[in-house]
């Protein structure tokens, strides 16, 4: 058995838990992290929204009516209508779909090359581990928007290619705090153990080292989905991420939510609350996750 | 000699003044536009951007100019040149020039100089670029047998001479900076235009003052101009809104038109064109189902111009259902006409079981999904994706959308990796030669991205071109346009752009055409109290 | 500590030499080129194959990869950026009207953080687990989440509504007109400054809860020393220094990386002149630009390590 794990000082793994323990866990949090239970109650709303889509949306996302271009809030429309006639409100309960999809992807795909990358490095040690070190100051050095702006001009728009091109820059940051964690999981006995066994490298990078990371990386996987969700919003908003007549958020704060801003506010007011509001809900329940789970990597 | 050219020159003044409005011009004051891009270098024989065009061509004359009073933007009047004459076998033209032109630098300007220009344009020596080469092809020399006598000999007769030497690029340069050094002129500003050069503060503006030796007595009426370089269109609006700003001569949207009446009323006057730039959709016809015509004309017949051009009138800067030439110009086809062509009906219904009709006898099943590329500009290629891909929509068809950045989007397009993507073009005069050379079979023209040879429409192309008749010309540009846009619908067309200038009342002599690249010497323009 | 400072400005040499290897590749990779960018897609009818190529020779495009980045590396050593390839003009010329805005706005926005997260990130631990803790944590972390470009539309928007505030036509320089150069910064200044407070409110507070557990503070409490000595005294001192490393860190992608909110308060700085030179394909411009902000960043953490080794000299020997 390996030493525990920040994970496992406050709570086993889930697991090995009954439903029961499971809620009064929940409520338990809830008490103590009231911001976090906020954050909780936000995500859980929003991942409903998106996979009853189909069900809830009043309107077909895409459809489009000239007789009703840019209408008011009203019975027929709540949220009213964007420059096609299209309903906001569809388009909006859609949008949840393209931003967890991006968001999701993007956060998993940076944190698992990320932490891979850390720990092999921290594993190998030596010339190897120094090597990744100089290429990751490398990608530090660039600004974030930056490195995503340049890998969708080489690699194209569309949901796809944005997931990719957000988990790039996630990759460097999560590998750095990975590796420090690493650094001291690699000296523990078993690891000796395993190799003494002889384990193959990739058997104990991937059995024996990764799970024992696991909670930083679950706390930086959880602070990328807010910010994959606004990288994605910037972007779309750029005219680099998403591509129409696909429902996304930052999407419909582009061109005429801008330009009719004065007159139809509500384009532009409804999708940045939306936006707002689920990276609001990943960072309180991020935060408070950092909080619970791990008080020494608090003021990282 | 002397006496004729004055003539004329009293002739042309005499002319404007009656075109324009009765109002005495008033002298003095600053213009201030914003120019949503600043210029690369100021060699206008080399670029292609209006963001050269508005903040230097006041500093330069043209041989020739299109008439600045001119809504059609088609009329060629006497520049520099104060007359001309065209041989019987129309292939040679003959041009007088008016003396007393002087450069900024004090000397004069005079056939050696004009010789020059056209020279560097047409024929550049070895290590010095020309853009509109292509233009002049049919100019087999540019002649100047005395200083006042500039005469270009063609190898065969030409439809668009005239409109080609009246390009607001062709700067007239000096001779003598020429024959030292032919790339001075992209860091250098010299020229004969109304306006003297003061300074250009990079990422900022550029200013330029009256030039007081200005051939064309009592103009220019401006004491100076300041064009400031705004990127954002925005906070152009939001200069013309707090009266910071006069003008801006590209274009603004629709709805900037509308809050800024709303907001300033009678201070603001609206200038409004159909656009000489167009969106069309194109198809690579080396990829299935893009080769059959069926399909393609089914493609164009999905589309209600008539519906987009109400509603998309309101959210984006096009406008006129339109074909091969700007409608109200003089080679375009009238609109009762092009409403017979196949996609251009005004019965939407009809057209559109006709589109499903076509695809079902083209065996393209129900669902069909494709790749629409598009380049990522905002305006107007946004709005016109976005309505392309429903009206597909709405007969069975499922478009995906794919945005290629706008710089690299022509390097994928060439690369022939696409099924429909749109394409573009935007000229500086309606001229048949230049908006239907983008349409000939891709072996004579490279930028033809649908990869297609049809000798039929080159062969129109040519006849047209060589025809001096504007009777037949007109017939064989409508066969033209019908063979391309109906019979084998190589293409389709989107909607006219659509430019809309509101700019303040005080602004006067200044008359929208459908380029953004003309009427921009300023000399004509006056500021009112 | 003269050797260490040595050790560390050495070690910054490989990180940009990877820098400047990794844009000018990415620059290479993304299609089109500049001349294409020029020539091409303006709508223009006629294209001149010749002409391009010989615009690619002119600037050196036409030559292979390994010479083109020996011939910019040499650029470099001798601090000479070259020449925009857009415009032909020195590349210091474009910049510097831009990186005066950028500069400026960096050191207003950094300001500004400081001076929210500071006294946030203090009263939320002095209160903490109390209504006030929570509306401190609520603020910032909004912050975070609204997107810059969101609440910068929302801001102007309410400005032209409210105030009939119309953004700046041209940038002032602060030794034009003081008072409009800030009258055109303060807005963005806020915006971004109240964005980037966040993460220094949240570490103000930690480091703030720990510093109050430590012993001597609660020892000098039980002495009865007034709670606003303690902390000025002891507390702020202790807790500072992080607050001003993680906003100072930032301070780099404050110059280079603004791109939407220059785009929405219509500023001419570094950030949009990025995007117009990636969308140009202007390369020697981009590659400059990359660097200026990749050596900004390292000399950042580099005087920062080198005042924390200057504060606590066992760093330097680690």
């Amino acid at each position: 058995m390996p030493p525990s794990s920040p994970l496992n000082e406050t709570a086993a793994p889930p697991d090995r838990k009954s439903a029961g323990t499971v809620f009064a866990t929940l409520v338990d949090f809830a008490r103590r992290r009231p911001l976090g239970a906020v954050g909780g109650a936000i995500i859980v709303v929003m991942v409903m929204l998106a996979a009853s889509a189909n069900l809830i949306a009043p309107y077909d996302p895409l459809a489009t009516d000239y007789a009703a271009m840019l209408a008011a809030p009203s019975e027929a429309h709540w949220l009213g209508t964007d420059a096609f006639g299209r309903d906001m409100l569809s388009r909006m309960i859609h949008g949840s779909r393209t931003a967890l999809m991006v968001g999701l992807g993007a956060s998993l795909l940076g944190a698992s090359l990320g932490s891979l990358i850390g720990v092999a490095s921290a594993y190998f040690g030596g010339r190897v581990d120094l090597l990744v070190q100089r290429v990751m100051d490398v990608f530090f050095a660039f600004p974030v928007i930056i490195l995503a702006l340049a890998v969708v001009s080489i690699i194209g728009t569309g949901v796809g290619n944005v997931v990719l091109a957000i988990a790039t820059p996630m990759v460097p940051r999560c590998a750095r705090v990975v590796r420090a964690s690493a650094l001291s999981v690699r000296e523990m006995p078993y690891v000796d153990a395993a190799r003494a066994a002889g384990f193959g490298h990739p058997r104990i990078i991937l059995r024996h080292m990764l799970p024992n990371v696991m909670a930083p990386v679950l706390i930086m996987a959880t602070a990328f989905l807010g910010e994959a969700i606004l990288l994605e919003a910037s972007l779309s908003f750029l005219g680099l991420g998403v591509t129409e007549p696909t429902a996304a958020w930052g999407l419909m704060l582009r061109g005429a939510a801008v330009e009719f801003a004065e007159t139809a506010p509500w384009m532009a007011i409804f999708p940045g609350l939306a936006i707002s509001l689920a990276v609001f809900g990943f960072n309180l329940l991020g935060d408070s996750l950092r909080d619970a789970l791990d008080p020494r990597l608090r003021t990282q | 000699m002397r006496r004729v050219i004055r003539l004329a020159t009293l002739a042309t003044a005499a002319s404007f003044a009656l075109s324009a409005i009765a109002q005495t011009p008033r002298n003095g004051g600053e213009l201030i536009f914003p120019v949503p891009s600043e210029p690369p270098s100021y060699d206008g024989h080399r670029e292609e951007t209006f963001g050269l065009i508005h903040p230097i061509a006041p500093f330069y004359n043209t041989l020739l100019r299109v008439d600045p009073t001119d809504i059609s933007g088609t009329r060629v009047v006497p520049s520099v040149a104060s007359s001309w004459t065209v041989s019987s076998d129309g292939k040679t033209y003959t041009f007088k020039l008016r003396g007393g032109v002087k450069f900024h630098d004090g000397s004069e300007l005079t056939a050696k100089d004009v010789k020059a220009s056209y020279d560097k344009i047409i024929f550049p020596p070895p290590g010095v670029g020309s853009t509109r080469q292509g233009q002049y092809v049919a100019v087999e020399a540019v002649e100047a047998p005395d200083a006042t006598t500039v005469v270009f000999r063609l190898k065969y007769a030409s439809g668009s001479l005239l409109a080609g030497l009246a390009s607001p690029y062709n700067f007239l340069y000096k001779a003598d900076i020429l024959a030292k050094e032919p790339n001075w002129y992209e860091k250098n500003i010299m020229g004969t235009g109304p306006f003297v050069f003061v300074e250009h503060v990079k990422g900022s503006h550029v200013v330029g003052k009256k030039n007081p030796d200005y051939w064309d007595k009592g103009k220019p009426h401006l004491d100076s101009f300041r064009a400031i370089f705004m990127r954002d269109s925005a906070a152009q609006v939001a200069a013309v809104r707090g009266e910071r700003a006069h003008i801006q001569f590209r274009g603004f949207t629709p709805k900037d038109r509308d809050n800024l009446k709303a907001a300033l009323g009678d201070k603001i006057t609206v200038q409004e064109s159909p656009w000489d730039c167009i969106l069309m959709v194109g198809f690579n016809h080396e990829k299935k189902p893009f080769d059959d015509k069926r399909v393609r004309r089914a493609l164009s017949l999905a589309l209600d111009r008539h519906e987009a051009s109400k509603a998309l009138s309101q959210i984006a800067i096009v406008k006129a259902v339109a074909g091969v030439q700007v409608p109200g110009t003089p080679f375009a086809t009238p609109p009762e006409e092009l409403n017979k062509l196949a996609g251009y009906w005004t019965d939407a219904e009809k057209s559109r079981a006709e589109a499903r009709k076509l695809l079902r006898e083209a065996g393209v099943p129900d669902g069909f999904s494709f790749t629409f590329s598009n380049r990522g500009i905002p305006m107007p290629y946004e709005p016109l994706g976005v309505w392309l891909i429903d009206q597909w929509r709405k007969v069975g068809l499922n478009v995906e959308q794919r945005v290629i950045e706008a710089a690299g989007y022509y390097g994928v397009i060439r690369s022939g990796d696409t099924e429909a993507f749109m394409d573009f073009q935007c000229g500086y005069i309606v001229d048949p030669d230049l908006d239907m050379y983008k349409f000939l079979s891709t072996s004579r023209n490279p930028a033809n991205y649908g990869r297609y040879e049809d000798p039929v429409l080159d062969e129109l192309y040519d006849k047209q071109s060589r025809t001096t008749s504007v009777e037949e010309r007109k017939r064989l540009v409508g066969a033209f346009e019908k063979r391309l846009l109906e019979e084998e619908a190589h293409y389709l067309m989107t909607l006219q752009w659509h430019r809309i200038i509101p700019h303040s009342a005080k602004v006067k002599g200044w008359q929208v055409t459908p380029s953004h690249y003309l009427n921009n010497t300023l000399d004509t323009v006056w500021l009112s109290e | 500590m003269a050797s260490y400072i040595i050790k560390r400005l050495l070690a910054m040499v490989p990180t940009l030499f990877g820098v400047a290897v990794l844009i000018f590749l990415l620059l290479r990779v993304v299609p089109g080129d500049v001349v294409e960018a020029r020539y091409i897609g303006q709508g223009s009818q006629f294209q001149s194959q010749e002409l391009m190529q010989l615009e690619r020779k002119k600037l050196g495009l036409d030559q292979p990869l390994w010479r083109q980045f020996t011939s910019w590396m040499g650029g470099l050593l001798r601090l000479d950026f070259g020449l925009s390839m857009w415009t032909g003009a020195p590349i210091i010329e474009e910049i510097r009207l831009r990186f005066a805005l950028s500069l400026q706005l960096a050191i207003m926005a950094s300001t500004v953080a400081t001076l929210l997260a500071i006294p946030l990130g203090i009263l939320a631990a002095m209160k903490q687990d109390t209504w006030i803790d929570y509306a401190v944590r609520v603020f910032s972390i909004a912050g975070l989440a609204m997107p810059s470009f969101w609440l910068g539309i929302l801001i102007i928007l309410v400005m032209l509504i409210v105030f009939r505030w119309l953004p700046p036509m041209v940038f002032t320089p602060l030794w034009v007109n003081p008072w409009e150069n800030l009258a055109q910064l303060i807005w963005p200044a806020l915006a971004v400054g109240y964005r980037y407070s966040a993460v220094g409110t949240r570490m103000m507070r930690s480091a703030m809860l720990e510093v109050l557990r430590e012993d001597y503070i609660r020892t000098a409490r039980a002495k009865g020393l007034a709670l606003k000595l303690i902390l000025t005294r002891h507390a702020l001192k202790n807790a500072i220094l992080p607050v001003l490393t993680i906003i100072s860190l930032e301070f780099a992608f404050l110059l280079g990386g603004l791109v939407v909110t220059e785009q929405v308060f219509n500023l001419n700085g570094l950030g949009m002149l990025f995007v117009e030179a990636i969308a140009r394909r202007d390369y020697t411009l981009t590659q400059a630009l990359v660097m200026l902000v990749a050596t900004t960043f390292l000399l950042v953490n580099f005087v920062v390590d080198v005042a924390y080794a200057w504060i606590d000299p066992r760093i330097r020997y680690r």
